[in-house]
């Protein structure tokens, strides 16, 4: 056990550090994970790779768990892949429930931390050799499965659709990039476009201006009322967090969890679609899937395992192949390279103390975000009793801040926030449903690269069945996902007609 | 305590006199306040990256500034470097800065016209080509010979630069021995490395590009592993392979990578009498509008710190080959460097 002569005392502080200042950076709407990696790469270069990489494995836990509270208690996302995690979350903290759900979050993440850390310990290798199967014609029926979670979604099948449509073309303006293996050609756009848009909307600004900045404009709308005093919202009022939630969510977890993980070591999908994809089959397969949506733990449990199930996911192929698999694992595979580590197939054989010592680094983060968040959650839940004209403009200043700091200070970042703000506002009003649309964002892109690349590759739409027993276990789930999805909608129409004729 | 007194007094001195020079330079020092290096890659686990850590860590010391890296891309580095003249900003890539512009890719201006060219301070030798383990070509020979011979060679490329330069040199040599043949060698559009290696394990690409650095683990796999691949062509030239660490990289050695550099054990002709070669550079750019002072002054700081010779040593340990030329002496090699592979590029599109 040559490798516990590495894990130093600033190894744990390290990891500890890296763990509570992610958290902050995830609780921010409009700072990520990713951006806090890459905030303290550098630092990697000094620290030496042992202590460098608890540093940003912490970083990385904390960062991607950080954003829950966010998309609890204020219906932002905090990072992209707790979307889902706003569905369940905000209308809990909205009946002030906020303590339960966010310590439902937190245990979840937890779960799906652990769960990733030990398949990346026993299976990476094995695993790697899986996800190489994945070629495009996979990779592009795998985001067409997670884009089939746009009907279970909607709260009307058609509008849903085309919303996600919007989404799915919004996601397309800007250049086809040569570095996704595209033509370099602009799409979508005019030539007075070109000098903010050669590269398209950037996500983050998209999602912060869709799901916070729109509400803030309706609350705005609203104004200062005498009654807004009177509906604050009672955190003794909900009911208290208890472990008793989990029971009968055990598959749920570990379902979620393996959607995450597997996922994350699939390059190229994009850590989002984890998330998505856990919490519609949770909704598919859940017994009271109406319920959904509503402010119910099991969809928390879903999103919040599944996105954290990603860390040790995304770890998988950067380790066994040196590709990273999602965003924040591109930045960090910096720490290997700043110490002139290959990364590879052969990493973890020649480097064997290292690589038990990011499983330690691992699983202390989780251990430590566990700990930090769940105890002091209790007093981050008050941030729902700040009167909404106090806490408003500050959040309107963090994603400002958020968004230009994104792509390293790009002005138009930020206007893109208050664009989507306002787009946000207006699509409320006339119909067109927010969650599909920005899930069609979020995976329009890859969607279109890997449909492309399929097609130039093989030449033949057919292909796209008959590829390999993969693709057509893919449609079986596809065309699954999405009869589960029709079904539902059927039962809570008819369910909602006798409601309404009793 | 005696001995206690004078060993802090010695280490005092010594300290003292280390850091004599990084005063001397921060107060010549015409930059005020923090630098920012942009660099023309977006990933942090590639070689702009690597290398330009490497010698904003040494520059950093050695004019005694906080010296951040970015990996931006080149686009929004363009755009970060128009916006500060004063030197506050600087940006480092590679050859693909005028090789974008020579393969007519979008966002890439002529360098040499938009900026001014910078020192040169590393070369990456490691850009190569591999084939899988069980291919039926074992070497270039096989490869230019099948597709002279009307065999269809398809190579995983980014298109629009340094991976591309190879193809079109392959292109190029079959065109000379097989006139009207190289269109057998089609170029397969991918993106980044992990792209590349997936279109070779598809079965998709018979040869792509890859460097050392990237590929060399992927080289020492077994045979039967699907993911097991050879190298058949290194492009740097043999004499500046010759300059890398010994050790090479991972479990392969410089001599073994040599087999791979042309004029050795490959022949990739470009024209009668030479062959083609190609040698990865990283360099500066600075904003056209950053006075002759602060060119002056980064020149300088940097010839001090190639002088000191630490930085050469750890950027041999990444295998990079410590290369540094002055502004004007970078501007008039990579002047001529460009325009010599116009005119390849720009035989091909005869």
């Amino acid at each position: 056990m040559e490798f516990l002569e590495l894990l130093s005392p600033a190894f744990f502080l390290l990891a500890a550090a890296g763990s509570i200042i992610g958290i902050i950076f995830g609780a921010i709407p409009g700072m990520t994970a990713t951006m806090a990696v890459a905030v303290c790469l550098p630092l990697t270069y000094t620290l030496g790779l042992q202590e460098g990489l608890a540093l940003l494995l912490g970083l990385y836990v904390g960062g991607i768990s950080g954003g829950l509270v966010p998309a609890v208690l204020l219906n932002i996302p905090g990072t992209p892949s707790s979307i889902t995690t706003t569905f369940d979350g905000y209308p809990m903290a909205q009946r002030g429930e906020a303590e339960r759900a966010l310590k439902t979050c937190i245990v979840a993440s937890l779960f799906g931390g652990f769960f990733s850390a030990v398949i990346l310990f026993f299976f990476a290798p094995v695993l790697a050799d899986f996800a190489i199967k994945f070629s495009y014609v996979e990779k592009f029926l795998m985001i067409f499965f997670a884009m089939s979670v746009i009907a279970s979604l909607s709260k009307n099948i058609l509008m849903g659709v085309f919303s996600g449509l919007i989404g799915v073309l919004l996601s397309l303006i800007g250049t086809y990039d040569v570095s996704n293996g595209g033509n370099g050609e602009y799409r979508l756009m005019m030539p007075f476009m070109e000098d903010y848009l050669a590269y398209g909307f950037s996500l983050l600004p998209v999602l912060i201006g869709l799901f916070g900045i729109s509400t803030i404009i309706e609350e705005a709308e609203k104004g200062v009322t005498e009654t807004s005093h009177e509906n604050k919202v009672n955190l003794s009022k909900g009911k208290p967090f208890s472990f008793s939630i989990f029971k009968g969510q055990f598959g749920n977890l570990l379902r979620s969890s393996s959607i995450g993980t597997f996922i994350g070591m699939l390059p190229g999908i994009g850590g989002s679609a984890a998330s998505i994809l856990a919490y519609t089959q949770q909704k598919n397969l859940s017994k009271q899937p109406e319920k959904l949506g509503k402010g119910e733990p099991e969809g928390l449990v879903a999103s919040e395992s599944a996105n954290n199930g990603l860390t040790g996911g995304a770890l998988i192929p950067l380790l066994s192949l040196g590709i990273p698999g999602d965003s924040t694992t591109a930045v960090l595979i910096g720490a290997f390279t700043l110490q002139g580590l290959q990364v590879g197939p052969l990493f973890i054989g020649e480097n064997i103390d290292t690589w038990y010592s990011m499983i330690t680094g691992l699983m202390f983060a989780n251990i430590i975000m566990f700990i930090v968040m769940f105890y002091a959650i209790r007093y981050i839940a008050k941030v729902v009793l700040i009167p909404k004209f106090v806490l408003y403009p500050i959040i309107v200043m963090m994603c400002a801040v958020g968004a230009y700091a994104i792509n390293y200070g790009i002005m138009f970042d930020v206007w893109t926030l208050l664009i989507f703000g306002v787009a946000g506002w207006i699509f409320t009003k006339i119909g067109i449903e927010i969650a599909p649309l920005v899930i069609g964002f979020i995976l329009g892109s890859a969607a279109e690269v890997y449909f492309v690349k399929s097609l130039e590759s093989y030449g033949e739409y057919s292909i796209l069945v008959t590829k390999s027993p993969i693709a057509m276990v893919l449609w079986g789930l596809i065309i699954l996902s999405i009869v589960l999805s029709v079904m539902i909608h059927k039962k809570s129409k008819k369910q909602a007609q006798q409601e309404s004729a009793s | 305590m005696k001995t206690l007194m004078t060993t802090a007094k010695v280490a005092l001195l010594a300290g003292s006199v280390a850091a004599a020079p990084a005063i001397a330079f921060a107060a010549d020092n015409p930059i005020r306040g923090n630098i920012r290096i942009v660099i023309g890659s977006k990933s942090t686990g590639g070689d702009t990256y690597q290398a330009s850590s490497i010698i904003a860590e040494a520059l950093a010391d050695k004019i005694d500034a906080n010296i951040k890296v970015d990996a931006v891309g080149f686009s929004a580095g363009y755009q970060a470097l128009a916006r500060v003249p004063s030197g506050n900003t600087l940006m480092i890539f590679h050859d693909q800065a005028y090789l974008g512009h020579l393969y007519k890719q979008k966002g890439y201006e002529d360098p040499f016209k938009q900026w001014q060219i910078g020192p040169s301070f590393a070369t990456n030798p490691g850009n190569g080509y591999l084939v899988p383990k069980n291919s039926p070509y074992k070497n270039m020979d096989e490869i230019l010979n099948a597709a002279g011979n009307g065999q269809t060679i398809r190579v995983a490329i980014q298109p629009g630069g340094v991976s591309e330069i190879g193809y079109t040199a392959m292109k190029n040599a079959v065109r000379l021995a097989y006139p009207g043949q190289e269109d057998n060698l089609v170029a397969l559009n991918t993106g980044s490395q992990s792209d590349k290696n997936q279109a070779m394990f598809d079965g998709l690409a018979d040869v792509i590009n890859g460097s050392v650095q990237a590929n060399e683990q992927y080289t020492r796999l077994p045979a039967d592993d699907q993911k097991a691949m050879n190298f058949v062509w290194l492009t740097a030239k043999s004499s500046t392979l010759q300059g890398a660490n010994p050790e090479g990289m991972g479990q392969t050695s410089r001599d073994e990578l040599l087999q791979y550099a042309s004029g050795l054990g490959v022949k990739v002709p470009m024209d009668a009498e030479n062959d083609f070669t190609f040698d990865k550079e990283f360099f500066f750019l600075y904003n056209k509008r950053m006075s002759p002072e602060v060119v002056a002054f980064l020149d300088k700081a940097l010839a001090d710190v190639f002088a000191d010779g630490k930085v050469q040593e750890t950027l041999k340990k990444s295998f990079f080959i410590p290369n540094f030329r002055t502004s004007a002496e970078a501007q008039k090699h990579f002047q001529a460097k460009r325009d010599s592979y116009a005119k390849i590029i720009e035989n091909l599109h005869k």
